[in-house]
Order: structure tokens, then C-alpha cells, then sequence
């Protein structure tokens, strides 16, 4: 009952959020009444003037009904933590649009992507294969600029994905360079697991996920 | 009889939410001896603008209240005491409660003040047979779910000493616009905002211990990652750390004066730390292997982290200078994400299960004692506890989407604080 008046509530709100989100254009700021912002670039941790004094709540005010010093009162608890509204920007479109020229560029190509076993980056004999054609292909395409991204299956940690992706983009840059491709033609990223090619839960899925992805960089 | 309640309460609990695993060890956060204080909510009586909200505040009262562990909700109407007629309580029911073993009584009304919403909330103690709170609280109706935290937290404070969570936040990635964004919630879900919107990926997001911004990495041009830092009060944004390959996992110190992070800007992932204020970046791990996510320990003199140096990634323990490197963790092939606990006594991480499964788990500090808190399927990633230590969110993937959700430190009462088809991830809890 409780959890679907939660999910009831969220949903509401989260759509609340989503008509009003993208249509507001306007570079608006709430007021940070309250607490002192400073210009100060770096976090600043003294509690003295920004963690338990008091700081209300902008919109929230507070008084005893009872006769005062009766026990502790929230004015000794920490105030609420605000959040500014979003700042609109235009690189969302900017990025699809790169994106979708890289795409483009890099299905013209036809560099092919190679794949790893389950927690490994070795290079397997297949993924010779294909790195020998694709190799010859950027030799035969001096001008062109490729990055290499290494891409992970769900299973483990956001955190150590992220660096066994870097280490499968890597083994793909050393292998092009063994090659013969000149290193600094290959940019490495990771994705880990943030960027996943197939979203099912099985192993024909995860395996399409363990990848180096050759991409042609197209500025 | 008291255990065979708490068994049959486990029994329940793991029942309803289908994913938890039986507690067989109680790990009480603050005294093992503790016992929770009954508590009855009269009910709020009066009606504003919103409709229905004299219930909402009453159901959001008794979710914090059941939420802080402090409390033990008693069910009023089933010990026969009359709960919608609770403005102005008589001496007879206050006795009457008391006479059932109900400690605190909790009630008050709701009122509209010009274009203000205003919350009154009583407290009657049994203990000294008065009524010892009065607070009105007034604001628009859009913080009425604030409000009602409030008066949340004043009691766990009142009857702890301690400041309650109930006005905490959860900053997470969420997928809602099509790309992984930094939002951040209410501690119960409600209210999420979103706070970047760069159009690609923003990863794990971490509080300043004043909390007033998050850092996290940010892929800015797609190709490479900073650590940027934002302040959630104006949305200004910076870059704090701009090194050439993966820059991830970033932590503050408990001071708020040094980030520790890993980056692999010189080959492989290693430990730096970078002095906030003097801009000094300290190189703290130096090996082939790779070592990643940083959890301070609340004395800030030591960090526990993950490494794969001994083959499988573990959670290694060092001195906050990169010194006096320990392995902590034996059991499985596969042990990471540590977060040390704030009071110390407790490192949370993921673990994988003999069934290669990817739970939560908990370590103590020394070594000796190590617990499962969940089961079941699903990659369960990024513990973060609440600041008191009674609670973890994480995310998992046990219903299919990444979800977060809220368990409690000893595994019992999990619940899911995101719904939605889309992915979220990477939860972290605001400090006090």
C-alpha cells in the first residue's frame, strides 16, 4: 500500500518534472537565502557557518506553540540542502548529432569491432583477424582519426568496468600499433558499462557488450 | 517472546520484499542494547488547498518514523484508540495509550495561512505525562513533505540527542533524458532534480562533507573524462581534475580539504590525492595492478579502496599518505566498491556470491567479521550509507532496470526509493 502510494507520488512527480523541465529555457537561479554562497571555487567544511548553525529552510518558517526552552527544537538541526534549477544547454542535440555523424562515418568504413571473454582483455584470435583488416584500412586511410572504445557486460562494479574497459580499449590500440597503425591516430576511451550495446539479461547480450568499438572520428 | 517477534517480523520483511536475505546476525548500528521507543501517530486533522495532504502528512511521518529505527509505530486503532478525532486529545486518551505500553503520542492539524500551508505538530511523553512539543512550521505547499520531515527529525533528535536523516538527500545518474545525468532526491525518493544536463555522461557523483556540491566525472567531449565539481545551490560548474585518461571515483575527504581519486593518466589505474587548497597532487598507490574507489574513513586517517594487485579485485585498507597497505577482504574472487561506514565500524561493498552473484556485504575494519546483506539475482553496485550509519542505498538490477534502494545496515527492510523504465545508478547520501 505504502509503496504504491510512493511510486504513485514519484511517478507524478517525475513528470511533473519532465513537462516542465525541457520546455523551461529560461537560465533561471533559485534564491539561496539562507546559506552564504560564496564565490569560494573549493568545498568548504566549516561547520561553524554551514552545517549545523542554523540555516531554514527558504519558504519554511518555524515557531513554539509551547512556552520556549522546552527541550531541543530543529533550529539545532542542519537546514535543507537546495538545488538550482538545471541550466539548459544546447549540447544535448550537439552530441546526438556528432554521434550520429560518427555512426555514419564509421558504418561507411567497415572497421569491425572486436569482442572479449567474460572479466578478460586479452586479444582473442578472432579479434586478430579483424584488427589485421582493420588495420589496413586506416593505413589506407592516412587522414583519418579513430578512437577505440572499450565497453563492458553488467556484471561487477560501474568502477572497476570503467578501468577493465580501459584496459580492452588499450589492448586494441597496442594491437593496431604492433600492426603497424601509428598510436597517436587511436584515442582509448571506456564506457564501462554506462553505454551498453544490447540491455537484455543473457549471456548472447553480454557477449555483444564485452567489445572494443572502432569508431571513425569525424572532427 | 521479543525474539520470536523479531523472527517473525525478519520472516516478513524478507517475504514482502522478495530480494533480501534472512538476518541471522543483528548488527545494530549504534547499541546493541537499544530498544525502540512505541510511538502512535493520532493522525493530522484540517484540510488545505492540496487535497488529501492531512493523510500524506501522517503517512510521511510514519514512514520517517519507521525509517529512523528509533521508533516502533504502534497500531492505535487495533489497541483501540480512537485516532481521527485528535486535535485537542483528552487527559483519557493519553492515559489510555499509556496504559498499552505507547511511550510518545504524536498528532497535529494542518492549516492554510494566506498562500501558506501551515503544519502544527504536538508531542505527548508518557514519561513525564505532558505534552513536551509544540511546533508550527508554515511555508508553501510544495515543502509541506519538508515540513513533515521536520518535525520527524526534531523528534529523533528530541528522543536521540542525534540529528535524524529525514532531510537528507540521494544523489544519483539517472537516465531519464536519454543520456546519464546527476539528479538528486529526497532521502525517500520523492522530489528528484535534475542537476547537469550535459546530453552524455556524468558518472558517480560524491558530496563535499558541507554539502553544498557534488563532484563526479564528467565525459565532456565524449573522448575524455574530467572530475568536475558543481554547486548544487547556483548550478556553477567547474573542473577540479583534468588529467589524460580515466578520472573516477572521487571522495572528500572528511575535512573537505583533500580529493582522493583514481586516475590513469600514467598507464594503469592508481590512487592520487589532490590537496584542495594548495592544488598538491600526491601520487598514493604505485604498482602494475589497478586501484580505484576510494572510501575515507570518518577519522580521515585512513582509505580503504579496491585494487586487483593480488589478481581479482579486494578491498585494501592503507594510512591516508598511501602507507601501511593492508589486504582486508579473503572470502570470494571478487570484492570492491568499499564505503566505509560514519561511525567507523563497518566497510560495505560488493561481493560476489559462489552463485556469481553481486551483493552487498560488510566488513569490519579488522577483518574479523563479515556478513551478506542481500541475495538473490541482480547486480547490486555503489553502497553509500545514510550519515547515521543505520542505512545503506545502493543500486540493483534485482527487477530488471537499475533501481536504487534503502536497506538497513543489518539487511531487513529493504525498499525501492526510484520507479520508472529507465536506468538509475550510483547513489550517494548527503552527510547531515
Amino acid at each position: 500500500m505504502h509503496t504504491r502510494y510512493v511510486t504513485a507520488c514519484l511517478m507524478g512527480a517525475v513528470s511533473l518534472m519532465l513537462l516542465i523541465g525541457p520546455a523551461c529555457s529560461k537560465k533561471e537561479i533559485q534564491a539561496t537565502s539562507g546559506s552564504k554562497s560564496s564565490e569560494r571555487p573549493m568545498a568548504k567544511t566549516d561547520r561553524a557557518d554551514s552545517g549545523t548553525a542554523a540555516r531554514p529552510e527558504p519558504g519554511i518558517s518555524e515557531q513554539d506553540l509551547l512556552k520556549p526552552g522546552k527541550g531541543p527544537s530543529a533550529e539545532n538541526l542542519p537546514g535543507d540542502i537546495k538545488v538550482a534549477k538545471v541550466q539548459p544547454s544546447d549540447s544535448t542535440s550537439r552530441i546526438a548529432e556528432d554521434i550520429r555523424r560518427e555512426q555514419v562515418a564509421t558504418a561507411a568504413s567497415g572497421l569491425k569491432d572486436v569482442y572479449f571473454a567474460f572479466d578478460s582483455w586479452n586479444i582473442t584470435e578472432e579479434a586478430r583477424q579483424a584488427l589485421t583488416a582493420d588495420a589496413e584500412w586506416i593505413k589506407a586511410n592516412p587522414t583519418s582519426m579513430l578512437k577505440i572504445e572499450g565497453h563492458c557486460d553488467e556484471r561487477g562494479t560501474q568502477a572497476y568496468n570503467l578501468v577493465l574497459g580501459e584496459k580492452r580499449a588499450k589492448a586494441v590500440r597496442n594491437y593496431l600499433a604492433e600492426l603497424g597503425v601509428v598510436a597517436n591516430r587511436l584515442a582509448v576511451v571506456s564506457y564501462g558499462k554506462e553505454r551498453p550495446f544490447c540491455k537484455e539479461r543473457d549471456e548472447s547480450c553480454y557477449q555483444q557488450n564485452r567489445r572494443g568499438h572502432i569508431v571513425v572520428r569525424t572532427k | 517472546m521479543r525474539v520470536v517477534v523479531f523472527i517473525v517480523y525478519l520472516a516478513v520483511c524478507a517475504a514482502f520484499v522478495g530480494i533480501t536475505g534472512a538476518a541471522d546476525v543483528f548488527l545494530e548500528a549504534t547499541r546493541p542494547d537499544f530498544e525502540k521507543i512505541p510511538i502512535g501517530v493520532l493522525g493530522f486533522q484540517g484540510k488545505t488547498a492540496v487535497a488529501g495532504s492531512a493523510e500524506q502528512v501522517a503517512t510521511v511521518l510514519k514512514a520517517d518514523l519507521r525509517r529512523s529505527q528509533i521508533f516502533s509505530l504502534m497500531d492505535l486503532p487495533k489497541l483501540g484508540i480512537k485516532v481521527n478525532d485528535a486535535e485537542d486529545p483528552e487527559k483519557a486518551l493519553f492515559k489510555q495509550a499509556t496504559e498499552n505500553g505507547i511511550s510518545v503520542l504524536v498528532w497535529g492539524k494542518l492549516g492554510v495561512k494566506e498562500a501558506d500551508v501551515v503544519l502544527d505538530g504536538y508531542v505527548y511523553d508518557g514519561g513525564n505525562d505532558e505534552v513536551v512539543a509544540g511546533k508550527r512550521y508554515a511555508g508553501p505547499s510544495s515543502v509541506l513533505r519538508l515540513m513533515v520531515h521536520r518535525l520527524a527529525d526534531e523528534l529523533v533528535f528530541r528522543y536521540t540527542g542525534e540529528p535524524g536523516i529525514a532531510r537528507t538527500k540521494i544523489a544519483f545518474v539517472s537516465e531519464q533524458t536519454g543520456s546519464r545525468e546527476l539528479y538528486v532526491m529526497d532521502y525517500d525518493g520523492y522530489a528528484p532534480r535534475q542537476v547537469t544536463a550535459d546530453g552524455f555522461l556524468n558518472l558517480m557523483p560524491h558530496w563535499s562533507p558541507d554539502r553544498r556540491f557534488l563532484v563526479f566525472t564528467a565525459y565532456r567531449s565524449r573522448t575524455t573524462q574530467d572530475i568536475d565539481m558543481i554547486e548544487l545551490a547556483t548550478g556553477k560548474r567547474w573542473t577540479l581534475v583534468s588529467l589524460g585518461g580515466l578520472n573516477i571515483t572521487p571522495a572528500f575527504s572528511p575535512d573537505g580539504n583533500d580529493l582522493v581519486f583514481a586516475t590513469s593518466h600514467d598507464g594503469d589505474s592508481e590512487l592520487y590525492k589532490l590537496d584542495t587548497r594548495t592544488k598538491v597532487l600526491q601520487r598514493l598507490t604505485n604498482n602494475s595492478a589497478s586501484d580505484l574507489s576510494p572510501s575515507w574513513s570518518p577519522t580521515g586517517r585512513e582509505i580503504a579502496f579496491t585494487s586487483d594487485r593480488g589478481g581479482g579485485p579486494q578491498i585494501y585498507l592503507m594510512s591516508a599518505d598511501g602507507s601501511n597497505v593492508r589486504r582486508l577482504t579473503y572470502e570470494g574472487d571478487y570484492n570492491a566498491a568499499p564505503a566505509w561506514s560514519p561511525r567507523g565500524t563497518w566497510i560495505a561493498h560488493v561481493c560476489r556470491t559462489p552463485t556469481k552473484e553481486y551483493k552487498l556485504c560488510v566488513v569490519s575494519p579488522d577483518g574479523q567479521q563479515r556478513r551478506q546483506l542481500t541475495t538473490g539475482p541482480g547486480v547490486d553496485d555503489s553502497p553509500s550509507w545514510s550519515p547515521d550509519g543505520r542505512h545503506l542505498a545502493f543500486s540493483s538490477t534485482a527487477e530488471g532496470k537499475s533501481h536504487i534502494y534503502m536497506i538497513n545496515s543489518d539487511g531487513t527492510d529493504l525498499e525501492r526509493l526510484t520507479s520508472g523504465g529507465t536506468h538509475h545508478s550510483s547513489p550517494s547520501w548527503s552527510p547531515l
